[in-house]
């Protein structure tokens, strides 16, 4: 055949596309025998090689000497022995939980202490299981959880499906805390929010000026002369009416004062906190005008039920959690005095993974630590619950693999957690573990966003599912004596 | 060394997940093989049909697994009518016998690409509760069986004569180039090329290394890059985008469906180029189209004149009269968005689309009984204006194109109106400079003129076989080098 392709006709290259194709391949294999990557300042290129399908795999992802997590959700292990711990066991305090694997338990791991000084309540679960307790025996009326997160609990996200679940067993109606406006208002199915343009809002990125306070959402709000805002209620069990309405405002000058569906009541109020019980209208919706409010600032409306649990989403996108330290001590404990708060569930993680490979995360370590610190003071009687960054992918070669900061990250939140004797949840462990992200993404319903960061509406619904299921296990494990 | 046997066994044959694509490693094997057993037999017409048509059938199977099977059948079913057609001297016989190919045709289509779309309306009509079938679309049907169908409507009208080697019917609807992405070919074109001998002129050599390397270029370089770190975050959930974030993503995803389709059918013509055969080109750089009307003449070209000669000319086209013929028009685009996929999204794209050709049919008219003549500086000036308007409705309808629900789609426009936040841009041209940069080149690229284009492939036409040789090299470690930067991670903007 050689000869043919050599003796043929000047004219007719007939035999060219095989000469051009077999000469790349024949190149690109004989680079891809030898190491072809080469650096150049900044920048390292990638080794050629045409023979990767034919070499045996390895599995990709992990950094040298970690170990993968749980790889399947719902798994639990065996408890280790406190002396397993790295950890110095505080001798003043018995630990009042057994240990677990932090990497791989996909229940919840209690920190808390039963301390041997009486008043004193450590931030484990304890409070808030107690309060759940009381709740259900007809002892105490409202059990509250203030839900702290970035976009990925964004629209009700995740705490829609928890205090659904929450409600159905405890009781409680009502979508809990609404800030006055919201760039998600309109993606948020759990309850109809619409606004004016002319609000000011002041937040973590837009700080007021002098000692006008955030709200515990992370906002505050200013009218104009023209403002309103409305809710109304939705189609959806335990969402379809309003009953208690609370507007929860910040220090003004005591004249100024809101129409509520006709009705005007006065914000005399010139606490840091206050609240204002206000009237749903015959047809559940809450038109609130605030054309003689001045520049009164207002944080939002609570919709709760006399008796029950009631979840507040507290979202902020593109934060790390440190920004929780910006809430005044004074803000917080008069709200607690409005609306004390039963349990505290920090769930950050996403915009501190912005460097996939990134490993070493002190930096983030030494201010959310302080911030912990502040805000168990001025929640001294609060349970917490620390949640784990979720898997997050990134693509290294041509795969979806989990980044590597992921467990480094994950084992920094866990050491606060259990230096601040609150409670952890392992939400990595609770997706799947290693790789799990990226058969949330990929999968033929897919559970999470194309980023192989956020979950979609299903995914959350499942996060919110699993969370429940754990926090219901440790209600029922504190119920056995 | 059974590990590497094993690897060898499991690249050869077919996996879901996998599916062989004109661009992955696996095909450039798949290539050099070919064109050396096509090479050994170039002498025989008979020799190049069953080697080219072997290698086919193989590709089919690695993309799609044994579905191949219907490929096979199709062939069968449509030469045995075709010629039982040809032979019939009763119309009302020939009428049958096309009727049977067409059901057979579309039947097996509809079967595989719309039973769970209409199961699904079905359901959200509660008529009844059907169970969604398992059913996985075999790669490539929605072409092979509109060539079947032009093949034998264009038999039945007498315009050509049916084909005479079963074979050579095998080879015209498996050849691979075109079999998971267009374009759609036309018997009538590519049957006669089969027997002419193997020859390729400096030309040939030069325009399809060129078509192939810019397809390549096209789709790896700009359209996946764009996709992956930029605008399939923001199709994925436009409501944590915001306004500004939106539009630049809309634009982004002009580009990637033109570069990525586009870019796979350029692969396709110069692969078919190189092996002696002549494709018509499927774009002509549609986004330099002045009018709507001028955009579907230069977009997916072999469709929009398939759905002209079959469905649109049938149904009366023109010559029923002026409201006959904007129905036709909305009811072509209406079959073509359909054709697309089975979805509400694809039917009323197509339905905008239609809208809008029936507008412009009603534009172009007043203008001619006006005798509207544009020149000089107001010639360019609507010029201009006609391509932004004519790209930002295409835009417009991508949205409803790629959004995978209506929610989605509305969400995003909804952004763009209303939380447009022009202010981020800085912030947002910082976390995605290559994207933007890769973006603005692919515009630029999009409008330089044609004489551009073919001083490149000229220069690909002069060159000896080593230099090509260095060309293809550095040209495939610049892909890879593409492939595997790490991606940008999207950034949330608040503010």
């Amino acid at each position: 055949m050689l000869h043919t392709i050599f003796s043929m006709s000047e004219k007719n290259r007939f035999a060219y596309p095989f000469y051009i194709v077999a000469g790349t391949l024949g190149c690109l294999l004989a680079l891809s025998c030898v190491q072809n990557s080469f650096s150049l300042k900044n920048f390292t290129s990638r080794q050629v090689d045409l023979l990767a399908d034919l070499r045996p795999k390895n599995t990709p992802g992990l950094l040298p000497g970690e170990d993968s997590a749980a790889t399947v959700a719902g798994t639990t292990t065996q408890p280790t022995s406190p002396a397993d711990s790295t950890q110095a066991v505080d001798t003043t305090a018995t630990a009042a939980a057994p240990r677990y694997n932090f990497e791989t338990y996909t229940g919840i791991q209690d920190y808390g202490k039963t301390s041997t000084t009486p008043g004193d309540i450590s931030p484990g679960m304890a409070h808030f299981l107690q309060a759940l307790h009381d709740l259900k025996a007809g002892k105490r009326r409202k059990v509250r959880i203030a839900y702290f997160g970035d976009s990925m609990i964004e629209g009700d996200l995740i705490t829609e499906d928890l205090r659904d679940s929450l409600q159905n067993f405890f009781g409680g109606e009502g979508v809990g805390f609404v800030p006055v406006t919201s760039i998600v208002a309109s993606f948020r199915t759990t309850i109809t929010h619409t606004f004016s343009k002319d609000w000011t809002d002041y937040h973590y990125k837009n700080l007021p000026a002098g000692n006008l306070p955030l709200g515990i959402s992370g906002h505050t709000f200013l009218p104009s002369a023209g403002s309103w805002v409305k809710y109304s209620p939705v189609h959806k069990p335990h969402l379809d009416k309003f009953e208690e309405v609370n507007l929860i405002y910040g220090p003004g000058d005591g004249h100024s004062t809101l129409t509520a569906n006709e009705h005007t009541y006065p914000l005399s109020g010139n606490q840091t906190v206050n609240s204002l019980a206000i009237q749903p209208d015959t047809t559940g919706g809450l038109l609130m005008k605030f054309d003689n409010a001045g520049s009164q600032p207002l944080y939002g409306v609570s919709f709760e039920s006399p008796e029950g649990v009631f979840v507040d989403n507290f979202s902020f996108r593109g934060i790390s959690g440190i920004e929780l330290g910006r809430l005044s001590r004074d803000m917080l404990m008069h709200l607690q005095e409005e609306r004390p708060y039963d349990l505290i569930v920090l769930q950050y993680g996403a915009n501190i993974l912005w460097k996939p490979e990134l490993t070493d995360y002190s930096w983030y370590q030494r201010p959310m630590t302080k911030v912990l610190d502040s805000l168990r003071a001025d929640f001294p009687q609060t349970s917490f619950l620390v949640i784990s960054t979720a898997d997050k992918s990134y693509r290294k070669e041509d795969k979806y693999v989990t980044a590597p900061g992921v467990t480094a990250l994950l084992r920094v939140q866990h050491t606060m957690a259990e230096a601040h004797e609150a409670a952890f949840w392992n939400l990595y462990a609770n997706m799947g573990g290693n790789g799990s992200m990226t058969q949330w993404v990929e999968s033929e319903h897919p559970l999470a966003n194309k980023d192989y960061t956020h979950f979609n509406r299903q995914g959350a619904a499942k996060v919110g599912a699993l969370l429940f299921k754990a926090l219901l296990n440790k209600y029922h494990e504190d119920e056995k004596p | 060394m059974m590990d590497v046997l094993q690897q060898l066994a499991y690249q050869l044959t077919y996996h879901r997940e996998d599916p062989i694509l004109l661009n992955s490693a696996f095909f450039f094997y798949y290539f050099v093989v070919f064109l050396f057993c096509y090479l050994a037999v170039s002498g025989s017409k008979q020799g190049r049909v069953w080697v080219f048509s072997l290698f086919s059938l193989y590709f089919f199977y690695k993309a799609c697994g044994w579905y191949v099977g219907l490929v096979i059948l199709s062939a069968v079913v449509d030469f045995i009518l075709s010629n039982r057609i040809y032979r019939e001297p009763r119309l009302s016989r020939k009428k049958l016998l096309l009727g049977i190919s067409v059901v057979a045709n579309l039947g097996m289509l509809f079967f595989f690409k719309y039973t769970n779309f209409f199961i699904g309306i079905v359901n959200d009509l509660h008529l009844g509760h059907l169970t969604p079938l398992q059913i996985f679309l075999p790669i490539g049907i929605s072409f092979y069986t509109f060539e079947n169908l032009s093949y034998t409507i264009d038999v039945y009208r007498g315009e050509i004569a049916p084909v005479k080697e079963f074979m050579d019917y095998v080879f015209f609807l498996s050849f691979f180039p075109k079999l998971m992405m267009g374009p759609i070919v036309r018997a009538a074109d590519f049957i006669p090329q089969i027997a002419k001998p193997y020859k390729l002129t400096a030309e040939d050599v030069g325009k399809g290394m060129y078509l192939i390397l810019t397809g390549l270029f096209k789709k790896m370089v700009i359209s996946d890059f764009i996709n992956q770190n930029f605008v399939q975050y923001i199709f994925d959930d436009p409501s944590k985008h915001v306004g500004l974030e939106c539009l630049l993503g809309v634009y982004g995803y002009a580009l990637i469906i033109y570069c990525d389709f586009s870019g796979y059918s350029d692969i396709a013509l110069g692969i078919a180029r190189w092996t002696g055969f002549k494709i018509p080109p499927n774009f002509d750089s549609p986004y330099q189209s002045t009018n709507i009307t001028e955009f579907w003449r230069r977009w997916h070209i072999s469709l929009s004149s398939w759905l002209r000669d079959y469905l649109y000319i049938p149904l009366g086209g023109n010559r029923k009269g002026k409201v006959r013929q904007y129905i036709n028009l909305a009811l072509t685009m209406l079959i073509g968005g359909f054709w697309h996929g089975a979805s509400w999204n694809f039917i009323f794209w197509g339905g905008l689309h239609g809208a809008a050709l029936a507008l412009d049919k009603l534009r172009i008219t007043f203008l001619k009984k006006r005798q509207y003549v544009f020149k000089g500086f107001s010639a360019g000036f609507w010029k201009v204006v006609g391509i932004l308007i004519t790209f930002h409705f295409v835009c417009f309808c991508w949205i409803f194109f790629k959004a995978s629900t209506f929610a989605d789609a509305w969400t995003l426009i909804h952004q763009i109106i209303y939380d447009f936040q022009p202010n981020v841009m800085g912030t947002l041209y910082e976390g995605y400079k290559p994207v933007f940069w890769v973006m603005g080149m692919a515009f630029v690229l999009h409008f330089l003129p044609r004489s551009s284009e073919n001083w490149l492939a000229k220069r690909f036409e002069k060159m000896p076989v080593p230099a090509s040789v260095v060309v293809m090299v550095v040209f495939l470690w610049f892909i890879i080098q593409v492939k595997s930067t790490q991606p940008m991670m999207p950034i949330y903007l608040q503010f």
